[in-house]
């Protein structure tokens, strides 16, 4: 479903020049699978996760997400796509029920079936009773909440996750969570990025743990605990990255 | 491109801007609230203002002639035009006869101005005397201690006297001498008398009233001119009276007093009044309305975070722009129509107020324009709304956050308000050149459209151009709109600090082979900036110049002009923030066969260039008398031509090209579009002749030169082009006229003017020629190695036998 293959993403920058923050990362996603990244802030999560969503072009490097380029076919990978992120608020002046229903409607879903599906929606995230809360008086679990409903009004086969619990209390992130357990059982595809350990150990059929834009080791838990000897998931991440800096440095000082 | 998502966002869009309180604030209730509450306040004012008559004293009253002035505690009304007037100054007489107030206060009051004003005339009395003493003394040649002593005895008296005039409350304060009444009876008599021994009247002179006032208080400066305009028609009356005594003409004074006809009918001078405030307050507005919404569509859509949830959706970037584009046009359209309907309005009720109180207003009744002028309201209001809502949409989306923003769409702000400034004053008018000018165009249309004297068929014809420039602006502004959308450095701006000595640093560190974008864009604006700077210093120059130095004096300020103000600051600019001089001013060897065709190109579009210049002078505004005086010496023989030649075709050619070819054009073409590349360094060149016509032939020329730079990759074909162009040109105006036009010649010259045309059939082989050779000039050069090979210029050299 999600091919990727040596991307690469480098921006302008002011002071140092230029920056990358993404070096040849190659990975696949399939149905039903839960794809976690791992990584700290900066690690290029997000970049990646925006080129995946058409929103950035790779500088180098493929992708395919459900079949299309996301470089020549953007409009095609959109729609079939959800994507959701903390940086996809929802709008202020709009009610919940008007925000998905203006989503849906830019799918292109029938207007009919668009009413029944928001209803289904609603009831399903228990959302009913925020229906006409206009989102500046919503609290942050409500937002999630319409962010999902709105990632999955069209109930794309393709899902991205950038972060999706971070600033949210215990309560709220764990209903995100479930709620994404819940579309990995539809089998859906997908991609989930987070720097927080527990979250990738729980959800996550496989993890790349990335870092200054390179890929560091990538497959399942148990996989990565045999091939580095580590079962605890926490201290591999952290050898990983220790290996990592010392490579750098050697490299620099030779 | 799916109408049907433009649609969807467009309603989302105004949906939520009319949940958006401030917006609504200032589309709708703002403009219908505010002219209103204006009208109101102006009738308060007025009210508040009527209601303060000034005081005037009169002393002396007595000794006024029998023709009455006053008439109780006011001025007679008979000498006001307006007799209301009258009202407006208190007049306090010394008169016996004044009957005192049956209110005891009010004489006190009295009394005591009257007190103060008394002491005064002492005062002026001294002050009076004084001065006479002080003349005797400089008469009489006293000593010099003497003279300075009385000087500062006379001074000391102004102080006081001013205080206390402060102090009255007295705006006005008349005096009147003894006797006054009695000296003019007297020259009335001598009037009477002049026929019996049929000699001319001795001079007759008598001491004069004085009045006082103080033209540093407003007050006093109202109550003055009032007083001023009493006592003027008074003495005309007095003096006709003493005329028709003395069986003389009344007429006298006034041998030819033209009785004034004004043809305006009340709806003509109300169309006047409208023909000046509704262009500008429709461009004002159409900007304002466009300015907040566009902020919140852009700038405030990215603040909120709802910027990447609208990017992730399938709408294209050119339906999200078009869908927030139409929305914003829609308010800046609604906020012009609700401002000017709301001013309409409140101008006719306020109009009718006014009239319906008995003085008659002087913009008439202010009847709203008639319905074709309000037609052409909305037709011009499209393409200014439309231009305005795709600029401030793409400085919006620019902008990392509203207030950004806000700073951004300031300059857009005072840019029009100057060009508003401009086209309400009465004496612009449009003209062909106006007519193309963004804003001006439909401004400029519109006030001739509105005005009282009617529309011709010619105004109608400038709405073609206006329309078809305006719409194309707006389309070019929409279009960057839509490239700023698609630039994901635009849209994921991080909030980057800006500290002036890292980038400094940056710029002299990290240098490149060529220069970047911004760098090309200050060196330009730096050169108009210099060349702004030095106007000033260039027209003093000339001006302490006798005439006969003026001509060399010319050619040297234009040297130091080219050398100093334009090559310098490129080549400066060069040296310090790149990597290799060779490339960015393109210093390479082009090949004998272009040089060539540079150097033949000029002949070929000389003859073009003059027709066609000559063939729209029509269209441009008469340059300034200054400039026409300079272009003339270029012609004249008293330089040496190769002066001349050095002055205004070397030097430029020179200079010129290293600055816009050399470091603008390589620096523009890092953005990666040749063609825009070409187009910013043509309007550079352009823009720094400054004259309307001259910007016009240089950015013609400019894309040719920029063509030809990046072909051959070399600065020399530019140069050579440039070189004989500009010789070309002088050899035109200075040798021109003395071509032959008879005869054979007759084919290809002709003059007009004083000046050498070119005729049909020459300018065809010229354009044919000049087509051919910038084919040659302008196609792609052929790969390096290819072109480094031995056999090239031999073909070329076929070529240009053949």
């Amino acid at each position: 479903m999600i091919t990727v293959e040596r991307l690469s993403k480098r921006f302008a920058d002011l002071q140092t020049g230029g920056f990358t923050a993404l070096d040849g990362v190659s990975f696949n996603v399939q149905p039903g699978e839960i794809f976690g990244l791992l990584g700290p802030n900066g690690a290029g999560k997000t970049t990646c996760l925006r080129i995946l969503s058409t929103v950035l072009r790779p500088t180098s490097g493929t992708a395919f997400v459900a079949g299309y380029d996301v470089a020549q076919h953007p409009a095609e990978v959109r729609a079939r796509i959800g994507f959701m992120s903390n940086n996809t608020g929802i709008y202020d002046r709009m009610t919940a029920w008007e925000m998905v229903e203006y989503f849906g409607r830019l799918y292109g879903i029938p207007e009919a079936a668009l009413q029944e599906r928001i209803g289904q929606l609603f009831d399903r995230l228990q959302m009913n009773n925020i229906r006409d809360v206009l989102g500046s008086k919503m609290s942050t679990g409500m937002k999630q909440k319409v962010s999902i409903a709105r990632t999955i009004v069209h109930d794309p086969p393709v899902l991205i996750f950038d972060e999706p619990t971070s600033g949210l209390d215990v309560l709220v992130a764990r209903n995100v969570v479930d709620e994404i357990k819940s579309l990995r059982e539809q089998g859906k595809c997908i991609i989930y990025s987070t720097h927080i350990m527990r979250e990738v150990e729980k959800l996550c059929h496989r993890i790349a743990i990335i870092y200054r834009g390179q890929i560091l080791a990538i497959g399942s838990r148990e996989d990565l605990a045999e091939q580095y000897k580590q079962p605890d998931m926490e201290e591999l991440f952290f050898q990983l990255i220790d290996e990592h800096e010392e490579a750098l440095k050697a490299t620099a000082s030779r | 491109m799916s109408w049907r998502n433009v649609k969807l966002i467009f309603m989302r869009e105004v949906l939520d801007q009319l949940r958006d309180r401030r917006t609504l604030f200032m589309v709708a209730v703002l403009p219908i609230l505010l002219y209103p509450l204006m009208g109101i306040g102006m009738f308060q004012m007025t009210a508040i203002f009527s209601e303060q008559p000034r005081t005037v004293v009169i002393l002396g009253a007595d000794n006024l002639p029998d023709l009455p002035l006053l008439e109780g505690d006011h001025f007679a009304r008979a000498w006001f035009r307006i007799s209301t007037d009258a009202d407006k100054l208190r007049v306090i007489s010394d008169a016996p006869e004044t009957a005192p107030s049956a209110d005891p206060a009010v004489n006190e009051a009295r009394a005591k101005v009257l007190e103060q004003a008394l002491q005064m005339r002492e005062l002026l009395k001294r002050r009076v005397d004084g001065e006479n003493e002080l003349e005797a003394a400089r008469e009489a040649k006293r000593p010099i201690d003497e003279v300075l002593a009385l000087e500062s005895k006379v001074h000391q008296l102004i102080e006081p006297l001013s205080q206390r005039f402060h102090a009255s409350g007295i705006q006005v304060l008349i005096i009147v001498p003894p006797e006054f009444k009695q000296n003019l009876l007297h020259l009335r008599d001598e009037l009477g008398r002049r026929g019996a021994d049929d000699k001319v009247l001795a001079p007759i002179d008598y001491p004069r009233p004085l009045i006082v006032q103080n033209s540093a208080d407003e007050k006093s400066v109202i109550a003055h001119s009032r007083v001023t305009e009493v006592m003027r028609e008074w003495e005309r009356s007095l003096l006709r009276k003493y005329l028709r005594e003395s069986g003389l003409p009344e007429h006298l004074p006034t041998p030819i007093n033209p009785t004034p006809i004004d043809l305006a009918a009340a709806d003509q001078v109300s169309a006047n009044v409208w023909s000046k405030l509704f262009p500008s307050l429709l461009v004002i507005m159409a900007l304002t309305g466009a300015f907040y919404p566009a902020v919140d569509l852009g700038a405030g859509e990215k603040e909120r975070g709802t910027m990447e949830t609208l990017l992730i959706c399938p709408a294209t970037r050119t339906e999200i722009v078009l869908g927030k584009f139409l929305t914003v046009m829609l308010f800046s359209a609604s906020t012009a129509l609700l401002n000017l309907s709301s001013l309409g309005f409140t101008g006719k009720y306020m109009a009718s107020l006014a009239s319906g109180g008995g003085a008659a207003s002087k913009f008439g009744d202010l009847a709203l324009p008639p319905f074709s002028s309000l037609i052409w309201i909305l037709v011009m209001l499209v393409p200014l709304a439309s231009l305005f809502s795709a600029l401030c949409l793409a400085f919006a989306t620019f902008a990392r956050s509203s207030k950004e923003g806000q700073y951004y769409l300031t300059p857009l702000l005072m840019v029009t308000m100057g060009l508003t400034v401009f086209c309400s004053s009465p004496a612009v008018d449009i003209e062909p050149f106006y007519s193309v000018i963004p804003v001006m165009g439909p401004a400029l249309l519109l006030k001739g459209l509105l005005k009282a004297t009617g529309p011709d068929m010619t105004l109608y014809m400038y709405a073609i151009p206006v329309l078809l420039t305006s719409v194309g602006y707006s389309l070019v502004a929409l279009w960057w709109a839509i490239d700023q959308f698609g630039r994901e450095e635009v849209l994921f701006r991080e909030a980057e600090r800006f500290d002036l000595r890292l980038w400094v640093k940056h710029l002299l560190r990290d240098k490149e082979p060529t220069p970047s974008f911004t760098e090309a864009g200050f060196c330009f604006l730096l050169i108009l900036m210099l060349q702004f700077l030095s106007m000033k210093s260039m027209q003093m120059a000339m001006q302490v110049a006798t005439p006969e130095e003026q001509g060399v004096l010319q050619i040297r300020l234009l040297l130091i002009q080219q050398i100093a103000l334009i090559a310098t600051p490129a080549l400066m600019m060069g040296v310090m923030l790149t990597t290799s001089m060779r490339k960015t001013f393109s210093l390479r060897w082009p090949g004998f066969g272009r040089l060539g065709w540079a150097i033949m190109l000029p002949f070929a579009l000389h003859p073009l260039v003059v027709e066609l210049q000559a063939s729209l002078q029509w269209f441009f505004p008469k340059p300034p008398p200054g400039l026409v005086e300079a272009l003339k010496m270029m012609s004249s023989e008293s330089l040496p031509l190769w002066l001349v030649i050095l002055a205004f075709a070397a030097a430029p050619a020179i200079c010129e090209e290293i600055a816009f070819r050399g470091f603008m054009l390589s620096g523009f073409s890092r953005a990666g579009k040749i063609s825009l590349a070409v187009t910013l360094s043509s309007l550079a060149f352009g823009i720094i002749h400054m004259i309307p016509q001259q910007v016009f032939n240089a950015s013609l020329l400019g894309i040719i030169l920029g063509m030809m730079c990046i072909r051959s990759r070399s600065l020399l074909p530019g140069i050579a082009f440039h070189f004989v162009n500009n010789v070309l040109a002088i050899l035109h105006g200075r040798i021109g006229e003395t071509m032959p036009d008879t005869g054979i010649w007759s084919w290809l010259f002709r003059h007009s003017d004083g000046m050498l045309r070119y005729q049909p059939a020459l300018l065809c082989l010229a354009a044919l020629a000049a087509i051919a050779l910038l084919h040659r000039l302008t196609r792609h050069p052929r790969i390096q190695t290819v072109e480094t090979a031995p056999n090239v210029d031999s073909t070329l050299r076929v070529l240009s036998v053949s």
